[in-house]
């Protein structure tokens, strides 16, 4: 280690003002500081004490995601594994592409049973994700500190890993690369880099694929990453259910059959809770976004008003929602969502993962603490109105998020000039 | 005021570009920027209106009253983009069709009614004319930018002529829809804004 | 330079002014009338024969690429008349050159609200008379094809298209949509001349219930189903609308009356001409 510690110093001339790399101190400094603590201390006369910095609050939320992450390869593999084996006792081939190549070289089977096969296999899939979002955005990253002459920080390692598990593993890996790029430039370098972005920079990138290639990022044929596989997820079998004579709720009892090309399956709601459906990678098990919720509350990095003011959000309106369904039978009729009981909500589509991990990244939220419950309803407010009301986009949270991200100034600003006037009134000196 | 009649046909280009500079006339170019055609018909339609628009308040500027003077703008204005909406639907029918609203929607365009009011009140009918082309072609200029971009990975084709084959017709470009979707035009004005104040920053108002 | 602010000399000029451009609007509207009455007309036909796939059949192009003369040439074969669809019966009275789709059904005295109907085209109400057209040889009688004004919702408003039939009145020979504010890309590629081909040939009728069946399948249809065109990609919504608005204008409730009475018509027909050439 001191061998190490020695080399960095020696080429440090080189990188400093004046050196003949000074172009590329930014990735001298990231390297050093990443694996070395600091040695300067901050001078001058303010200064607040306090374990914590970036790096470590970073490295926090990398490691609240690392249960939703492990499962998440899991489930990738055990679903695609389950539909081949389902596939192949109905006489479907299943012909894999270069995942699958790997994946017998290695020696596996298609066994949904077997933990390490499926850990393996979903392994294949998001690891590439992972890499060529980490390769470009950081390179995107490195780019703009070079030019600018910032440090590079660790606020990309949580970007890097939070957009990946918000997609589904079927993804053409070069639109990983397009998507975060776009999320870079434009949730974040244009306005100045790490901790000046008013928009979630995972959400930016995704939204952007959203927009921009539907086809690969919604509808059927993408959660499961087997070829040729169709079935629809919790909430686009709900958002597309039919309404029928003597059923009072048309949307969940749509889950009871679902529709697979080898016939008919179901989802119960523990399977939505513990994760075991089909969905993007990170997002189905609500069970571990809540352990994810934990770790991040525990060390007081997510804030807990946050999360909380989504779920209230969520509940409130659902329970409006469901309140117009019980007024007029007719419009279930015609929109089977709007008689989704709010623990479904909870549990399906990415609302957890977007709540616990998205919707607390503390740069784009609000900052003040009345303004986080407001932001927080806004939030849930808005998911449940998108899932419910508007007939193109059956999950909301993305969307919902980025739109809170948007009002959370303004939402600050009201509250500190109330916090103004409320004071003002208090110490009225006239 | 003796400005040489180049500059005022150059320079709102790139130097005092109508959009990228001054921001004005955002709404067309979100709206009619999916395809290049439509794009140059536009832009067509925009240099000739605020042209002989320009041209028009000029030789007048002597005779209008000052407190109805905006109102005489916007009839001049008004009338113009009339008779080119006409036109345009007697000659151009498919792509007036295309168009749809947006080519009356030229009335309520800034960069018109700023420069009848900015620079033809005060300059002779010529410069103001060419005054006009140049502001046009401006605005144009920007309006083509963005549509080639929007044509080419929205569409995979320019003018019309496919140049990346589509997958869905049997080709290997998947195109970006979002660049068939409004909110792609202000990505691009944005992307362009920043490059031609990375390029010229004087160009960068002060905070 | 007072002068120019006093209240006569403004009224002057605004007077002055409002005649001049009055003037100048007045002449290019009049005198471009007939070209541009000549351009919707010609539009419209264009349309009904992208539906009818005359322009593909006789010279290989969308009806958009064609010319004048060759577009004049084909509306030598398409003719309309009007008919009440609550009857079946043709409306003698009306002029059809002067039936406008969107005007009628928008008005409550020319329309009926569509209420619970079998198959639900997500649309306030109907006309009770439409314009339809026929395809015909020129000079002959026997019709070739029958198209049908439809629509319907579909995911961000209303959907406008001719659904064309062949000779049997059961099979589809085109689906054209002229007006729709569907996403580009998604549900817009109900524009897609790929996908408008698909339905060339697809059965618009159950063949043991007679009910109708023709459908935008979702996801790829299977090559044997003879009612169905492969889904649009991303747009469940849109390809659920084209379903039933289809179905709504083959059932009771739009044209169905009005087609089993043309079919017995023409078969009425066939009987007596071949009858005749004994």
């Amino acid at each position: 280690m001191k061998a190490l510690r020695d080399v960095l110093d020696k080429v440090h001339p080189l990188f400093a003002k004046g050196g003949i790399l000074e172009a590329a101190y930014p990735m001298y400094e990231a390297l050093d500081t990443f694996l070395y603590t600091p040695g300067e201390v901050a001078s001058g006369k303010t200064h607040v004490r306090d374990g914590i910095d970036l790096k470590r609050m970073m490295i926090t939320v990398v490691m609240a995601l690392v249960p939703v992450t492990l499962f998440g390869m899991w489930n990738v593999g055990y679903q695609a594994n389950s539909a081949i084996q389902k596939m192949e006792a109905v006489g479907i081939d299943h012909v894999g592409d270069w995942h699958y190549t790997i994946y017998n070289a290695i020696g596996f089977t298609n066994d949904p049973g077997n933990i390490a096969a499926n850990l393996v296999l979903g392994a294949i899939f998001f690891i590439p994700i992972y890499a060529v979002c980490m390769f470009v955005g950081g390179h995107v990253e490195l780019v703009f500190s070079v030019l600018r002459g910032h440090e590079i920080n660790e606020g990309f390692l949580v970007t890097g890993l939070l957009f990946p598990l918000t997609l589904p593993a079927s993804i053409p890996l070069w639109q990983v690369a397009l998507g975060i790029a776009f999320g870079v430039i434009v949730a974040k370098e244009v306005f100045g880099g790490t901790g000046r972005n008013f928009l979630n920079v995972a959400l930016t990138s995704r939204a952007f694929l959203y927009f921009a290639y539907a086809g690969q990022i919604s509808g059927d044929k993408i959660w499961t990453a087997v070829d040729g596989f169709s079935g629809a997820t919790a909430l686009g079998q709900m958002a597309n259910a039919q309404a029928q004579d003597g059923v009072a709720n048309p949307a969940v009892q749509s889950l009871g059959s679902v529709m697979y090309l080898w016939g008919e399956g179901s989802i119960t709601w523990m399977s939505t809770f513990l994760g075991t459906i089909q969905g993007c990678v990170g997002e189905t098990s609500t069970l571990l976004c809540i352990v994810g919720a934990g770790i991040l509350i525990a060390t007081g990095i997510g804030s807990w008003k946050i999360m909380a003011a989504v779920v209230a959000g969520v509940i409130g309106t659902t329970l409006l929602m469901n309140g117009v369904a019980v007024i007029s039978p007719d419009s279930v009729a015609a929109n089977p969502m709007l008689g989704v009981p709010f623990y479904w909500h909870l549990t399906i589509g990415g609302l957890a993962f977007g709540l616990v991990f998205m919707a607390t990244d503390p740069v784009s939220a609000s900052m003040t603490d009345n303004g986080k419950w407001f932001y927080g309803a806004l939030i849930g407010f808005m998911t449940v109105l998108i899932r419910v009301v508007n007939p193109a986009f059956p999950e909301g949270i993305m969307l919902a998020i980025l739109f809170g991200n948007v009002f959370a100034p303004l939402i600050d600003y009201y509250v500190v000039q109330a916090n103004v006037s409320s004071r003002r009134k208090r110490y009225a000196t006239t | 005021m003796a400005k040489k009649t180049t500059d005022v046909l150059v320079d709102p280009l790139i130097n005092n570009n109508p959009i990228a500079l001054q921001i004005l006339g955002i709404c067309s170019a979100l709206a009619v920027t999916t395809k290049m055609e439509t794009s140059l018909v536009m832009s067509l339609a925009v240099i000739a209106v605020t042209a002989f628009s320009n041209l028009a308040v000029s030789a007048i500027r002597h005779f209008i009253p000052s407190s109805i003077r905006i109102i005489v703008q916007m009839t001049v204005i008004a009338s113009l983009v009339i008779v080119v909406d006409q036109i345009l639907k007697a000659y151009m029918y498919d792509i007036s069709k295309q168009l749809s609203v947006f080519v009356g929607l030229i009335i309520t365009n800034c960069i018109v009614m700023g420069r009848a009011e900015g620079f033809a009140m005060k300059n002779g009918p010529w410069v103001s004319f060419l005054d006009g082309i140049g502001n046009g072609m401006g605005y144009g200029l920007v309006l083509m930018f963005v549509a080639f971009f929007r044509e080419l990975f929205g569409s995979g084709s320019l003018f019309g002529i496919e140049l990346l084959p589509l997958d869905r017709n049997g080709g290997w470009y998947n195109p970006n829809n979002l660049m068939l979707l409004p909110p792609s035009a202000f990505f691009l004005i944005g992307f362009l804004i920043w490059a031609i104040r990375a390029y010229k920053p004087d160009q960068i108002e002060e905070a | 330079m007072q002068q120019r602010d006093s209240l006569g000399y403004t009224l002057g000029v605004a007077a002055v002014l409002c005649v001049a451009c009055s003037l100048a609007v007045s002449t290019a509207a009049v005198s471009l009338r007939g070209r541009q009455e000549a351009n919707v007309k010609l539009d419209q036909q264009k349309n009904i024969l992208d539906a009818t796939g005359l322009a593909i059949g006789e010279y290989g192009v969308q009806a958009n690429e064609l010319t004048t003369k060759q577009i004049d040439t084909l509306n030598a074969y398409v003719s309309s008349k009007l008919v009440d669809l609550e009857t079946g019966a043709y409306d003698g009275d009306g002029d059809p050159e002067k039936y406008n789709l969107v005007e009628e059904a928008a008005n409550p005295e020319t329309s009926i609200p569509i209420e619970s109907p079998t198959f639900n085209p997500g649309e306030p109400r109907r006309p009770k008379v439409m314009k339809v057209y026929f395809v015909k040889k020129p000079g002959t009688d026997k019709i070739l094809q029958v198209v049908l004004p439809v629509y319907g919702k579909g995911l961000w408003g209303t959907l406008y298209g001719y659904l064309a039939l062949k000779s049997d009145l059961e099979t589809i020979q085109g689906l054209t949509f002229y007006q729709h504010k569907e996403t580009p890309g998604l549900g817009g590629e109900v524009d897609n001349p790929r996908w408008k081909a698909m339905w060339d040939g697809r059965k618009l009728y159950d063949e043991e219930t007679g009910q109708p069946k023709a459908m935008v399948f979702k996801g790829p249809a299977p090559k044997t189903d003879e009612y169905a065109v492969d889904g649009l990609s991303g747009a469940t919504i849109t390809s659920r609308g084209v379903t039933n608005l289809i179905r709504y204008w083959a059932s009771d409730d739009g044209y169905g009356t009005y087609l089993s009475k043309l079919k017995e018509e023409i078969n009425d027909d066939k009987s007596s001409a071949s009858e005749g050439d004994k």
